[in-house]
């Protein structure tokens, strides 16, 4: 692929001023890419991009705080690398960004699905993209798959495909997918009747193992070994394994997460029971956008949450 | 720990709906209680002594008192387990008053859900630690916020008294309201005859340095010592080279401008003195009606002024003052009664506001002193006084009682008769409130020495009639319409806080009311003090009320003022937040909320940190919520503190 090779330049052109350059490289499986650490031109050559890149690179950021890096970024990842800067928890200075158009990426549990009865995904050992599609080299042939049909639910409601704030682009910038997002996904669940979201989470949550992947897969989850889950001074949660405590923590986590979460959903993908975690944060994303006008990993400013205003100017209060 | 807990009947306040001595025996059973009892009046001296007794004898180290709002008895207790030789942080108190006896009458509820709230006092102090407090030196200086007859007066007594003052006044002079009006009741005596040597004692004493023209642009800091950025906005006219002359607004030919001082009674100049008597007696430009500034060619007044002083480059100045308290006196405007469409909404310029009425009345007014029609300049004989006109009516949301009014109207009627000893003067009046010294015999003598016609009931519509205003309204007292052919009206215009006051609350971090008006303290006990320490009222921006009355709560707020910059050090509340630095991630989220600017950046090994500057903070809890790491703790409220008292709640 032309664009892979630019970028393959465009990250050996950056490298020798960064003590490392982060994108993806192949992973323990064919549909499976993995963050790749570039340290030298050998490590350039395994980079890969396009359908499979999936992982947000900005999750390492805080804990290489002090070194000067490169990212490669998708629309979604750049947004990521913005929120952080706005609140001032990792160095503009200290980023080099390499942006290029991103036109989707994979879910895997939609892969799965749509691989049921021909074969297990840990079996295909190979992927191309052709345009729209992709092409599984599968023990039984080829396998067709429409990439809008396994691509993730947040790549169908894009409206930042390019990471407008790279230092470096690569290629023509795609179009957004949507101008705005229109919550559709949170409208058909508030649709439920409330005694029926309320089973429905408590449903969700009974899955829950408390592994805390969606935390540690959170590129925003800077409090990492202080987080409140774990800590004993404060002792905010209990250990316990009861449906009420899992939900307590996860609506702490999206609280935490109100105004700051740019909807990459690393979270949800991060979970190994398959919880809609998004969800709860995009009703607060909803909520902040509407309610402050400020969209998380794209305004510059401190979050709304995270600072006070003695007036806000969106919402009236006083006419005085 | 050994816990003692006091369940107060506060006579039958608590005890009649709340079996004081079930909670007492509940209590016993929580963890780390020692000792737990119910007791009459817990804070009188025979209370005070018995918690002293409980303490030696039951060998306490922390006391929870179950009684009222900590507002008022808090430090009372505080002081009692002190000298029972505790730290007072090692004490609680569970408000089972406001919160439970007052608010329900079902006396098992009641009782279970004081003994809750005394199980959630339990749990927090079994958290508490001995805190002490440390001092901070006081800048003994006061700011006084606002010009008029409350700040002069607070600005005075404060400078007599030895403290240094600056007052700042928004505009060009000082004297605020009362110096626009022509007589006062109920004496009739001259306003600015009485007001004037006070604005002079202002300019000329020692210890008061005035800025008018300017406003308080920014305040931080705190109790003892606030840092107040003061904008002195541009005259275009250098104060210091100004003489007062007069030659300037004498020569402006921009003659049509809008008179702030004078209620537009009449045009002014661009450039103005706004009356005889200002202090400081300086000229300043109107920019928005400045043919210099509007076309760019005129500079007469540059030309004529014999000094030199007009500067038509000049910028807004800022000056950085500390203080160690302030006194808000910022007083008052009037509603802006064109919302009354059935008085013609100010389509008819024969009906006028009682400030505007004074202004004609007032023999440095625009009219000489002669009270004549804005319309025809012809001499008024039948003049209606309409009362409450943005007063006590809730249809255009001012339910209050401008208080003032009912006696200004009965003085501006004897005046007419003065002025013109023909006329007839009506009064429109809903009732007379007269509760003053001498008030009511005032209001009497205006009806039966000056015939006017007092005719209690509202004002339905006024309109034109040739050169006339026709005035329909109801007696309500004869049970029938009248209607009067009036040739001039004046509204007596209710009154709300002064145009900015909410902004200048905030920045001053005091409450105010749905109508701008400051909150005090406490409505009967604390009148003058506000909730944020240092910060003072006086006069109309607290609540509306009239001379004599703002010149009380001046003193009063002087000597509130003096009492708390009388001292060298204060001692700073140990209530306060700190950092910890494992947890820091040097976001500077807690810098940028601090209200206080008690938080600093640091170095720790090439990471930057946050830490509190102790004597700084105020304990706010602002950063402490906001630090998403959680790494910000406030000591007597930490995460564990309140959680424990949650969970002693929510138990499951």
């Amino acid at each position: 692929m032309a664009i892979q090779d630019d970028i393959k330049s465009a990250i050996a052109e950056a490298l020798p001023g960064l003590s490392c350059v982060i994108g993806w490289g192949a992973g323990p499986e064919a549909l499976r890419a993995a963050p790749l650490f570039m340290r030298d031109a050998a490590d350039v050559d395994k980079f890969t991009a396009g359908f499979l890149a999936v992982n947000n690179p900005a999750l390492f950021l805080p804990s290489l705080k002090g070194a000067k890096v490169g990212l490669v970024v998708k629309g979604c990842d750049a947004r990521s690398v913005g929120q952080l800067v706005a609140e001032n928890l990792v160095s503009r200075e200290a980023i080099h960004l390499i942006g290029y158009p991103c036109r989707g990426v994979i879910d895997m549990d939609k892969a799965t699905a749509a691989l049921e009865g021909r074969c297990e995904p840990g079996e295909v050992k190979g992927l191309r993209e052709e345009n729209e599609d992709i092409v599984l080299d599968a023990p039984g042939g080829e396998i067709r798959l429409a990439k809008k049909d396994v691509a993730a639910d947040k790549c169908a409601r894009c409206r930042y495909p390019n990471a407008e704030s790279a230092d470096v682009f690569v290629g023509e910038k795609a179009a957004p997918v949507v101008e705005r997002d229109d919550y559709a996904d949170l409208a058909a669940f508030e649709n439920m009747a409330l005694d029926a979201r309320k089973a429905f989470w408590e449903k969700e949550m009974s899955r829950c193992i408390r592994c805390y992947a969606c935390r540690n897969a959170c590129p925003l989850c800077v409090c990492r070994d202080h987080c409140v889950a774990s800590s004993r001074e404060p002792h905010w949660l209990t250990q316990a394994d009861g449906v009420r405590d899992k939900l307590f923590f996860q609506l702490i986590h999206a609280t935490h997460l109100a105004g700051r979460c740019t909807g990459c959903g690393e979270c949800e993908r991060a979970c190994p029971v398959g919880i809609p975690l998004l969800t709860l944060k995009r009703a607060f994303s909803r909520q902040v956008e509407g309610l402050f006008g400020y969209t998380a990993g794209i305004d510059r400013s401190t979050p709304p949450l995270l600072t006070f205003k003695l007036e806000e100017p969106a919402i009236k209060e006083r006419e005085w | 720990m050994r816990i003692g807990v006091f369940i107060c009947h506060c006579g039958s306040n608590i005890a009649g709906t709340v079996d004081c001595a079930a909670v007492a025996s509940k209590a016993r059973a929580y963890p780390d209680v020692a000792y737990s009892t119910d007791i009459m009046y817990a804070c009188a001296e025979p209370g005070q002594d018995a918690i002293i007794a409980a303490i030696k004898e039951h060998l306490l180290t922390g006391v929870v008192v179950a009684s009222c709002t900590p507002r008022m008895h808090e430090p009372t207790f505080r002081k009692t387990v002190e000298r029972a030789g505790l730290n007072r942080y090692m004490f609680e108190m569970a408000n089972i008053r406001e919160h439970v006896s007052w608010i329900g009458k079902d006396i098992e509820a009641n009782t279970n859900k004081a003994a809750e709230l005394v199980r959630m006092a339990v749990s927090k102090l079994r958290l508490n630690r001995e805190l002490k407090p440390k001092s901070f030196p006081v800048t003994k200086r006061l700011l006084v916020v606002g010009g008029g007859v409350a700040g002069i007066q607070a600005a005075l007594d404060a400078a007599d008294a030895g403290l240094e003052v600056i007052m700042v006044e928004k505009q060009p002079t000082i004297g605020g309201k009362m110096a626009k009006l022509d007589k006062t009741f109920p004496t009739v005596d001259c306003s600015s005859c009485i007001l004037g040597p006070r604005m002079v004692d202002v300019a000329q004493h020692p210890n008061i340095t005035l800025y008018a023209y300017s406003e308080v642009d920014s305040i931080s800091g705190y109790v003892g010592n606030f840092d107040v950025k003061i904008r002195k906005k541009a005259s275009y006219v250098d104060w210091s080279k100004c003489t007062g002359c007069g030659l300037c607004t004498e020569k402006c030919p921009s003659k049509k401008s809008y008179d702030r001082f004078n209620e537009g009674v009449g045009p002014t100049t661009a450039i103005i003195i706004p009356f005889p008597q200002a202090i400081p007696k300086k000229a300043s430009i109107e920019r928005e009606y400045c043919r210099q500034f509007n076309t760019g060619k005129c500079g007469v007044c540059a030309k004529v002024c014999p000094t030199g002083a007009i500067d038509y480059g000049m910028q807004d100045e800022f000056i950085d003052a500390k203080v160690g308290g302030i006194v808000a006196a910022t007083g008052y405007d009037l509603m802006d009664w064109t919302v009354y469409q059935e008085y013609g909404g100010g389509r008819y310029p024969d009906v006028v506001t009682s400030l505007q009425y004074e202004r004609m009345l007032s023999a440095s007014g625009p009219t000489g002193g002669h009270i004549k029609r804005p319309s025809d300049g012809e001499e008024p004989k039948d003049v209606v006084f309409i009362q409450c006109v943005g007063s006590r009516d809730v249809s255009v949301g001012r339910p209050y009682c401008s208080g003032f009014c009912c006696m200004y109207t009965a003085k501006q009627a004897i005046l007419t008769k003065d002025h013109i000893p023909d006329s007839r003067s009506y009064v429109f009046y809903m009732d007379i409130r007269s509760p003053g010294k001498g008030y009511d015999e005032f209001t009497r003598r205006v009806q039966e020495e000056y015939q006017a016609r007092y005719i209690r009931g509202r004002v339905s519509m006024v309109y034109p009639k040739g050169k006339k205003l026709i005035v329909r309204g109801a007696d309500t007292l004869m049970g029938a319409q009248v209607e009067i052919e009036a040739d001039l009206v004046v509204l007596a215009v209710g009154a709300e806080a002064a145009e900015g006051a909410p902004h200048l609350a905030e920045k001053l971090r005091i409450s105010y009311d749905s109508y701008g008006f400051f909150m005090e303290g406490h409505p009967k006990l604390r009148p003058v003090e506000t909730n944020t320490a240092g910060v003072f009222l006086a006069g109309a921006c607290q609540g509306l009320k009239d001379i004599p009355s703002s010149v009380a709560q001046g003193s009063a707020a002087a000597a509130k003022a003096l009492a708390l910059l009388s001292r060298d050090m204060l001692d700073s509340d140990p209530q306060i937040a700190s950092v910890n630095l494992n947890r820091c991630v040097g976001c500077r989220k807690c810098i940028e909320v601090c209200p206080f600017k008690a938080i600093q950046e640091i170095d720790l090994r090439g990471q930057p940190k946050a830490e509190v500057i102790e004597t700084v903070c105020q304990g706010c809890g602002l950063c402490n919520a906001t630090c998403p790491q959680g790494a910000i703790q406030l000591s007597h409220f930490t995460d564990n503190q309140l959680l424990a008292e949650v969970e002693a709640l929510c138990r499951f």
